[in-house]
Order: structure tokens, then sequence, then C-alpha cells
């Protein structure tokens, strides 16, 4: 298993590598610049545009810039965002635990949610009821994470103003409250949009667990298991359940890349301070290292998840285990 | 929906209950201010900011020596209020002028205000090294000098109307004893850029990047307390959910509304909106080079009548008014209302799509019976339109102009880019026309940056569209140089008829900013170029405020910054 771990981080650490090259090449040979709004003020000088390119090293050959990138990389570093005025690594270090925390529970919610989904339709399956959920959930797996984010806004933040608009926490009282208003005020803040991306996913979820429970409900053991009298719900709970969660463990690797490019959506419209709002901005900014550090986060993030579904998968089904 | 709004309310008060006893203060001072506004600051340093929201927060933080009238009169020192400066002193041959700095000015980490950081100010500006935009505005500026601690002296070059606007408009005074000790390349990257010490009305208390700027008033300032005790810019890139936080009453100020966004908020009788000429113009600018190859004329648009037969097709009050409703005025030229050498009776090239026709016609850009696009030598009459996606104003604009010139025979491709691609491509003149929009400065002289012979023929000028034309250039030098406020307005109005006749451009709109707000707030004025000039004159009244109002000052998590090491307050 260890080597089995170590080959796929090998695999992983070329991957990544493959994408933050292609990214720092798109990126830099993108049109615009980093100082698009100095560009836009008719008062600056060519002297002053010069100076901040040299300042900034882009006034550099692409290749001499890549060799400098890699060499920061061998150190540890991420580079220096020009819009932030701050190391990569501090921007992205104050952003990626929020974009955790959001995707976490989103995760989290949505697989248990969807779950529940599944196994309530499985246990009515063929009712009316059970296809009016299958029509929610393609309808929500078909719906595109910004405009569902941005109707999730206008519903609940403005048409019925239960939540807050967008935000971590609230800019204005936060700091003068105490420990547990700021708790209150953090739970209050994530509600809308962890809520977002956890419809979003749970659709997915519900409609890869009800086949997955359709799949097994024919197997003899489960034939074995009405014989011996069980009630409908404790074979569906004991048994059917823990041999359909095997698709699922695959999921939550396939999860993590479609939350992450969702977060950065969702991020935005709700104005939460994860990595996807930075990397978002970042790009109509053209801060050309926040943008390659921002890939190379979310490509280990995506890599990892991979591989730790590939590791439970290997832990859940022992035939896997034992080669 | 009253009993969400109930259980918001209660949510909101429950959490209040966290933060202990709320002290409500009786007298006039107090209150938050919370802006919506959409990004954050590029910086807090006054010499190297450039985006709008970093102005305010930075002219809210540093003092200049005099501040503009809400006449914006530029010439000598009519208008301008005494600030950093109590009073100030020409010189006999208007070569120099003494400031003299009001003794009770502090620094907000308690230091004095000196003479020393004036000059410090003014050298540090003009250093290339800094990279300040304002370096190109005060070449008029030699040097300054210290005579003493409570006088600086600004020596000049030459003699000029606007060396006091010059002097003081461009430059928010910094306090040496933070700066001197850091290369001017590091500015942008140091801790002190990040926690900024001025020595206006009030004082940084912190900035949580893509969340929050906030600043609490200066009680103790050489200009009095301000009336508002906080005021917190709340950033959220996405320009609904700036709204949204406006409508929800979570921000109190929402700086530009657009057309469509008037009628939601008149749905809120807490929200007033408030309207000001603003100093700034749009239009469609033509490429009057080719290109490809910039030696070369445009091809279409290189041609003077066939620009004015385009400007004649164009229906601009129709234009303003389905994209802006009232919310703008059709442009005069590329200059504004609000200045007063402003003609607003500026003769126009009138609407008259049938005379248009004619001109086409005459230029040899003819209809054939089997096609809609005029034609001359079997080239066809079309060009592409450029707009940066990001507004969607200019792209109601290029929609609406695209129809319009269908009209007159002429095909358009509307091409939307995104930001910096857009200005990539205006900056190296690889358009045909774009729908571009300035902001400009209370100087008319700024349009010799952007339509003058040195922005086109500069490698990096803001002339996009390379329009040149001697006899604007020197009727433009000739009234920024007049110190005769009549013949400047009349200077100025000869060089406006010369450009429009040309027609680089087709003057599009002028919008009158609209800024929605809390009706707790009392708003004094809006001035033209800053809108925020006069934030610390806004009060809310004591029976109005909200529980956000009412957050102490003294909880504020910052206090002032600690003196440098071997400082000590005087």
């Amino acid at each position: 298993m260890l080597r089995y771990i170590a080959q796929r981080l090998a695999q992983a650490a070329v991957i990544v590598a493959i994408v933050a090259t292609i990214t720092f090449a798109l990126i830099h040979l993108a049109p615009g610049d980093p100082f698009s709004a100095v560009m836009d003020n008719p008062n600056v000088s060519e002297t002053v545009r010069q100076t901040l390119r040299a300042q900034y090293g882009l006034d550099r050959p692409l290749p001499e810039q890549f060799v400098r990138y890699v060499s920061l990389l061998a150190h540890g570093e991420l580079g220096w965002s020009f819009s932030h005025e701050r190391p990569v690594r501090e921007v992205l270090g104050s952003a990626l635990p929020n974009t955790l925390v959001l995707m976490g529970v989103a995760l989290v919610g949505s697989f248990v949610f969807g779950i529940l989904i599944a196994l309530f339709q499985v246990s009515r399956r063929g009712s009316v009821t059970d296809h009016v959920l299958s029509g929610l959930s393609l309808f929500f797996f078909s719906m595109p994470d910004f405009w569902l984010a941005t109707l999730a806004l206008l519903t609940f933040a403005y048409w019925l103003p239960i939540f807050p608009v967008g935000g971590a926490v609230d800019p204005v009282m936060h700091e003068y409250w105490g420990l547990g208003g700021r708790i209150v005020d953090r739970l209050y803040h994530l509600a809308l949009p962890a809520l977002t991306l956890m419809l979003l996913a749970s659709a997915v979820v519900a409609r890869y667990q009800r086949a997955a429970l359709l799949d097994v409900l024919p197997a003899d053991y489960i034939r074995t298991a009405r014989l011996k009298g069980l009630t409908e719900p404790e074979i569906l709970r004991r048994h059917a359940l823990r041999n359909a969660l095997l698709p699922i463990i695959t999921l939550v690797g396939l999860s993590f890349p479609a939350l992450l490019t969702g977060a950065f959506f969702v991020e935005k419209i709700f104005a939460w301070p994860g990595m996807g709002y930075a990397v978002v901005l970042a790009i109509g900014t053209r801060d050309y290292p926040l943008v390659v550090g921002g890939v190379i986060i979310g490509s280990i993030m995506v890599t990892l998840g991979s591989l730790l579904s590939d590791v439970l998968y290997a832990l859940a089904d022992p035939r896997l285990r034992s080669r | 929906m009253a009993a969400m709004r109930h259980a918001r309310l209660l949510c909101a008060l429950v959490v209040c209950g966290c933060v202990g006893a709320e002290s409500s203060s009786a007298n006039n001072s107090g209150g938050t201010l919370a802006i919506s506004t959409g990004g954050d600051p590029d910086v807090l340093i006054p010499s190297l900011v450039q985006s709008v929201v970093g102005a305010q927060i930075t002219d809210m933080i540093y003092d200049r020596l005099a501040d503009i009238g809400d006449s914006l009169n530029i010439l000598s020192d009519k208008g301008f209020v005494p600030r950093l400066s109590d009073h100030w002193t020409w010189s006999a041959d208007s070569l120099s002028i003494a400031f003299h700095i009001n003794p009770n000015a502090k620094w907000h980490d308690g230091l004095p205000v000196r003479s020393t950081d004036v000059q410090f100010t003014v050298a540090s500006t003009k250093d290339t090294l800094l990279g300040s935009p304002a370096t190109s505005l005060i070449t008029n500026i030699d040097s300054v000098s210290a005579p003493d601690s409570l006088t600086a002296v600004y020596w000049f070059h030459a003699r000029s109307p606007q060396q006091f606007y010059d002097a003081v408009y461009q430059l928010p005074i910094m306090p040496e004893h933070v700066w001197k000790s850091i290369p001017p390349a590091g500015w942008r990257a140091s801790d002190a850029a990040k926690n900024p010490v001025g020595s206006s009305q009030y004082r940084f208390v912190r900035w949580i990047p893509r969340v929050a700027v906030e600043l609490a008033a200066d009680t103790v300032n050489y200009r009095g307390a301000p009336k508002l005790s906080r005021l917190i810019w709340s950033i959220a890139p996405d320009f609904p959910t700036a709204l949204t936080r406006l409508l929800s009453g979570e921000t109190d100020l929402l700086e530009q509304l657009r057309p469509g966004d008037v009628p939601e908020v008149a749905k809120h009788p807490e929200l007033r909106t408030k309207q000001n000429h603003a100093l700034q113009y749009s239009f469609t600018q033509f490429n009057l080079r080719d290109p490809v190859n910039h030696a070369r004329p445009h091809p279409i648009f290189g041609n003077r009548q066939l620009r004015r037969a385009l400007t004649m097709a164009t229906d601009r009050v129709a234009l303003v008014r389905s994209v802006y409703d009232s919310l703008a005025l059709p442009a005069l030229g590329p200059t504004v209302r609000a200045y007063s050498t402003t003609d607003p009776n500026l003769p126009q090239i009138p609407f008259d799509l049938p005379r248009a026709r004619q001109i086409l016609d005459s230029l040899g850009w003819r209809l054939t019976t089997s096609d809609s696009v005029r034609s001359r030598n079997g080239r066809p009459l079309e060009f592409t339109l450029s707009v940066p996606n990001s507004s969607k104003i200019r792209i109601q604009f290029a929609v609406l102009l695209q129809e319009q010139f269908r009209q007159a025979g002429v095909k358009v491709d509307v091409e939307q880019l995104d930001y910096p691609v857009f200005l990539e491509k205006e900056r190296k003149r690889a358009f045909d026309a774009a729908i571009g929009q300035w902001s400009t400065q209370p100087s008319p002289g700024a349009v010799r940056g952007s339509w003058g012979t040195a922005g086109s023929r500069a490698a990096s000028g803001n002339n996009f569209g390379s329009y040149e034309n001697p006899v604007f250039d020197a009727t433009v030098d000739s009234a920024v140089s007049s110190f005769d406020p009549a013949a400047r307005k009349a200077l100025l109005t000869k060089a406006y008829e010369t450009i429009i006749q040309d027609a680089p451009a087709i003057w599009l709109a002028e919008p009158i900013q609209t800024v929605g707000y809390h009706s707790r707030l009392q708003l004094t004025t809006l001035r033209a170029d800053a809108w925020w000039a006069h934030i610390p004159e806004w009060s809310i009244p004591a029976d109005k405020r909200i529980p956000r109002d009412k957050a102490p000052p003294s909880a504020s998590p910052s206090t002032p910054p600690a003196l440098p090491a071997g400082q000590k307050t005087p």
C-alpha cells in the first residue's frame, strides 16, 4: 500500500508540474498586463511604466521569467503577488482555510444529504415521490453553479432576508463582538454559500447513490436478508448501503475538482474570501504569480483528492487491498 | 416577509448581545458609514494610488496643504481651503509660494507635521524610481525648501495660472519619518503601506484584503473630530452583490448606481439617491491610423468626411436616453459640464441620417441593390467596434450603435474583450473603433494627454486614436497658460469646436453620478471630482442610529501605531 501511495504521489508531482508550466505559459501569453490600471491612467508616463515592469522583472524574456519562477518554487516560494503586494504564499495562506472550510462543509453535507435522499428514494422506488426527487436532482445537477449562487443570494439575502449578503464575516461588527458572537457570525455567513455548493453536489451524490443501491438490491444476500425477516429500512441501511458505498468513494475524489471549480464562482458571487475569489480577481488583474500559485495549490488538492479516494476504495474493498 | 426581516434583526441583536453593553452617544458625533465597493484599494500610498477606492481612503487619511473648493477653480488660489497649511504667501514674482503649516497639525502617531514632510513628499514623488503617476503633473515644481520647521516654500520653473493647484491638489502630504528609510522601489510592499499614518480626520484601523477597510475618527485632529465615528469600505467584486448589500441594509452607500438600479432603490423607503455631475465622459473613438501599419492612415477612419458622416448617422440623444435614461447627458466633446470653462452650448455635428448617406455616397461608399452594406472598389464599409466586457453600459452603446450604423449602410462587428485585453489593444493601436471613457481632473489641460499630438506620438501615449491637429494643440496650450478666465474659456471653446468638427470620436455621454444611500445619513455636497471629499461633515442624527452606529470607538481594535524607535511624542 505504501509503495502504491508513493507511486501515486510521484505521478501527482509530475501532473502538478505540467499544469503549473502550462498555466505559466498561458497566463503570460494572454494579452494584457498586470499594470492595466496604470496603463489606463493618462498621467502615467512611459518611464513610470518601464520602472514598474522592471521592478517586477516583467521586462525580462519569458524563458528567463520561467527559470526564475522555477527557482523560487524550488525554494518553497510561490512568488510575489502584484495586486496584493504580498508573497503569494501569504495571500493563498490566508485564503485557503476559508476555501477548505467552505468545501469541507459542502462536501460532508452533500454526501450526507445525497445519501439520505437516495435511501429515501429507493425505499419508495417507482413512486411519485421517487420520480419527483429524481427530477429535482437532475434539475440541480444540470444547473450552472454561478446561476444557482446568484439565485440563492437574491432569494435568501434580498427577497427573504434570512442570510447576509456575502462575505465570511460582518465587516462592520465582527471585530467588536465576543468569541460567541464571532462564531455565530461566521456560521451565519457560511450557511448560504455552503448550502449552494451542497445542493449542487448532493444532487450528483443522490443520483449515483440511488443507482448504486438499485444495482445491489437484486443481489442474493439482500434476498437472504429479506428471508431472515429483516425490515426494508434495516436491509437498506445494514446490507444494501454498505455494499453500494464503493462508487460513492470514487465520487469523493471526483467531487474535489468539481467543488473547487464551483467554489471559484460561488466565492466570487458571495464575496467569500477564499482561494477561488483570489484567483478569479488575479486573472482579471493579470497577477501572474497569484494565478499560477492558485493553480498549483488547486491541482495539488485535486490530485490529493483523487489519491484519497483510491486509498479509501482500497481500504473499503478487501479484494483491491490484497492486490 | 416581515417575519423574515424580524428574524434577521433578532439574529443580529442576539449576536450584538455578545458585544456587551453598547454606549449610546447623545451628541452629534458618532455613527458608522458602510460603503459598498467593488474591490480592494490598489495601494494606500497617496502618491501611488490609482484606483478610485484607493483615492477615497487615502483622501480620508492624508491631508493636502490646501484643498480645492467645490467650484473646482484651479486658477491662482481662489476658492482653495486651508488644510495642513493655514495660510500661504506668494513671492513678488509668483515663482514661489510659502506655505505656513498649522502648528497644531499632527500625524496619527503623535508626531507633529513639519515642513520637511512637505519637502520629502515632493522629492519622493519626483523620484522616477517610485513610479508615481503624479510625477508628470508636477513638472513645473522645481523644488521645495524648508526655511523653518513650519514653512515650506515651493519653487516653480515658470509662472503658471494653475501652479497653486499643481502644488496642492496632486500631493497629499506624507510623513517623512515613516517613509524615508524605505527605498522607493519597496514602498508598495512595505509594512508602512499596509498601516498608513496620515494627518487627516480619519486614521487607519485595518485592511482585510477582499473583505473590508476600516477607518476611525481621529478625535484629536487639528481640524476637529469628524462627525461620523467610523468609515468602512465593504468589498464585493460582483456588482449585484454590492448593490444587494445596499438594498438589504448591510451597507449605507453605493457610489455609482446604474440606470436599472434606481427603480429598485426607489422601492426601499429607507434609501435615497443623490446626483452630481462627475468628471467623466464616454466616446466612440476612431483609430485614425491603420491598425496593422501605423505609418498609413486607417482605410476608413483616415477620412475626416467619413468620420463626420458616421457622427451624423448617430442619434446621440436617443442613444443616451436608451442607455442611461435620465442619468446622463449627451457628451459635449472631450470635456465635462462641471468645468467652468466649458460652454454648454458647444456646436455639435447634428444627427442627420439623410445627409450622412449623401456624404457616404459622395465618398464612393455606395449601396448596391443586392447588398445592405456599402462598399467601394469591392471593399465593404465595415469595421470592428471593441468594448470591454466588464461594462454593461458600453456593451449597450455598442449594440445600439451597430443598429444606427446599419441604417446608414455600415456594418459593425461588436467585439467584447476582457478589460486587460481591451486596454492592450488600445495601447498598441490595434483596433478599428473602441468605446472608451475618461475620468478627468479638475484641470481641462488634461485633454492634451488624451487627444493631443504628444499623446498620439509617444510610444505609449493615451491618445489611442492618434488624432493630431496642431490648431487644437496650440489652442489648448494657449488656454492652459492664460491667466484671464474669459480668454481661457474662449480658447478652450475654440479648441473643443476644432476637435468636434474633426470628429476623431463620437462623443457619447456625460454620466450624472447617482449615489444611493441610507436615509439616516445626512449628506452634504458631493464634489464633482471626488464625491467623498466632504464625508467628514456627514452625520447621522443620534435618534436615527442603528446598532452598527453604536459600536463604541473605544472598542476599536487598533490603537494609534507605536512610534518608531527613538522617537518621542513632543
